[in-house]
């Protein structure tokens, strides 16, 4: 190990990065168990922050590319879409589910993945028969064994009914204790292709990006994390690609509640 | 509903542990446009600056615990990522070769736009004071181990100086401008 002589001579150069790798990783691991170095070395890193503190407007995409890696790990197969809509241009690969360490899922997940895909292509033929309001009973009853139904009657379960504020229920949700959920019925009229659905859990007073869902949702499945819970799920309309932040007015929004 | 915009770093830092897209958003909106500039600063292009400004949020991303709130402010920690990466990159081979053309093209938009570029960008003023009221072979010293990323072993070989030389002008020119910023205020400075 780097002696502290050694070390306190380096600190100033080490703050600026003025020194090779190895070296650098020598001075911080002295001064991680040196306090007086350790302060020498923040408050010098201070000054080099506020030596580089210039503000540069940000290149348009950057944060659309940083947003799409959020759910990924890298060295790991990217996540399979969690997110999907009942419309073939826009089956969307949204996760709200995990990062890094949160990122295995179950081979329940797996299944319940599959086999809402195969929703999706049925959804299609639905949506293109009834055009803009496609209902998951349809598809409830000709899918034996659909992966909304069970989870319907999966212990736990939770619904999430979405009412808009003139009372009228524009969808269900059915929430599952390890964070999917499904959407079960939907009676959100189709936007124009300029403008999307999206859709937000409100965990502890604040929105949290689920995912977009399309302009003319029909089929959704997506994993959130289980804890902490949602207590609110709320529907926002919002331009194609949705939104950081959430448009000032919810369309829908509902508790989420035991069944 | 607490405005996201009202909320401190510190607690911004905490709800992205808790897997808060929107939180990271905002620490992006108010921080990215630094660590991307520093970042371009001292890669002298705004490509490889995305790459580093792209990785300094995913890192914040997965790795918030990271960020040790008792230690500093978060900007400046981002900064502090930030331009370490960036010296990283620019000291590859494949970078230095990319920053000799970056540099070859800025030579031909003309040598004012590459003398005033670094001053052009919003550095604090006080900063800017300090730095410049420095004597000119520490300003140097430092400005070639910060901006262009050398090593002070190479700085030294560029102004023709022994190491130890440089080595000291370089901490002694950080404890003047860290004399400097305790003067006027700046958190963490004054350890």
């Amino acid at each position: 190990m780097m002696s502290h002589d050694e070390a306190s001579e380096l600190l100033a150069v080490a703050a600026l990065h003025a020194v090779d790798a190895e070296t650098l990783a020598a001075i911080e691991e002295h001064a991680a168990t040196c306090p007086r170095c350790q302060s020498e070395l923040d408050s010098y890193r201070v000054v080099a922050a506020a030596l580089g503190n210039s503000v540069e407007e940000l290149p348009e995409g950057l944060w659309t590319n940083i947003s799409s890696q959020l759910w990924e790990r890298k060295g790991e197969s990217t996540v399979m879409p969690e997110l999907l809509i009942g419309d073939s241009a826009d089956v969307v690969a949204i996760s709200s589910a995990t990062r890094s360490s949160r990122r295995l899922r179950s081979t329940i997940g797996a299944v319940a993945f599959a086999a809402a895909a195969s929703i999706v292509v049925l959804a299609l033929s639905l949506s293109s028969a009834q055009s803009h309001v496609t209902n998951l009973e349809g598809a409830l009853q000709s899918a034996n064994r659909s992966v909304v139904q069970r989870a319907l009657t999966t212990p736990g379960h939770q619904i999430v009914n979405l009412t808009s504020a003139s009372n009228q229920q524009l969808a269900e949700f059915v929430m599952l204790p390890d964070g999917t959920g499904y959407l079960v019925k939907s009676n959100m009229p189709a936007l124009t292709p300029n403008d999307t659905y999206q859709l937000w859990a409100i965990v502890k007073g604040s929105p949290v990006s689920v995912g977009v869902m399309g302009s003319t949702p029909g089929q959704v499945t997506f994993t959130m994390d289980s804890s902490p819970s949602p207590s609110e799920l709320a529907v926002t309309v919002q331009s194609a690609g949705g939104s950081l932040t959430p448009a000032k007015t919810f369309v829908a929004s509902g508790p989420v509640v035991a069944s | 509903m607490e405005d996201i915009r009202e909320v401190s770093d510190a607690q911004l830092v905490t709800m992205i542990a808790r897997y808060n897209e929107v939180a990271l958003a905002e620490t992006y909106r108010r921080h990215g446009g630094a660590v991307f500039g520093l970042a371009r600063r001292v890669l002298n292009g705004a490509a490889e600056a995305e790459d580093v400004t792209q990785e300094i949020f995913l890192r914040l991303w997965n790795q918030p615990e990271r960020f040790d709130a008792t230690r500093g402010n978060l900007r400046s920690w981002l900064l502090t990522q930030s331009h370490a990466r960036a010296v990283e990159t620019i000291r590859s081979l494949t970078a230095r070769r990319q920053r000799e053309i970056n540099d070859a093209h800025k030579a031909a938009r003309g040598a004012y736009d590459m003398q005033h570029e670094a001053w052009d960008v919003v550095l604090a003023e006080d900063v800017k004071k300090a730095l410049g009221e420095l004597p000119p072979e520490e300003r140097r010293a430092i400005e070639l181990a910060y901006f262009e990323g050398y090593t002070y072993i190479k700085v030294a070989e560029i102004l023709n100086e022994p190491e130890g030389t440089v080595k000291s002008r370089i901490r002694n020119g950080m404890r003047r401008m860290r004399a400097t910023l305790v003067e006027s205020g700046i958190e963490g400075a004054d350890r």
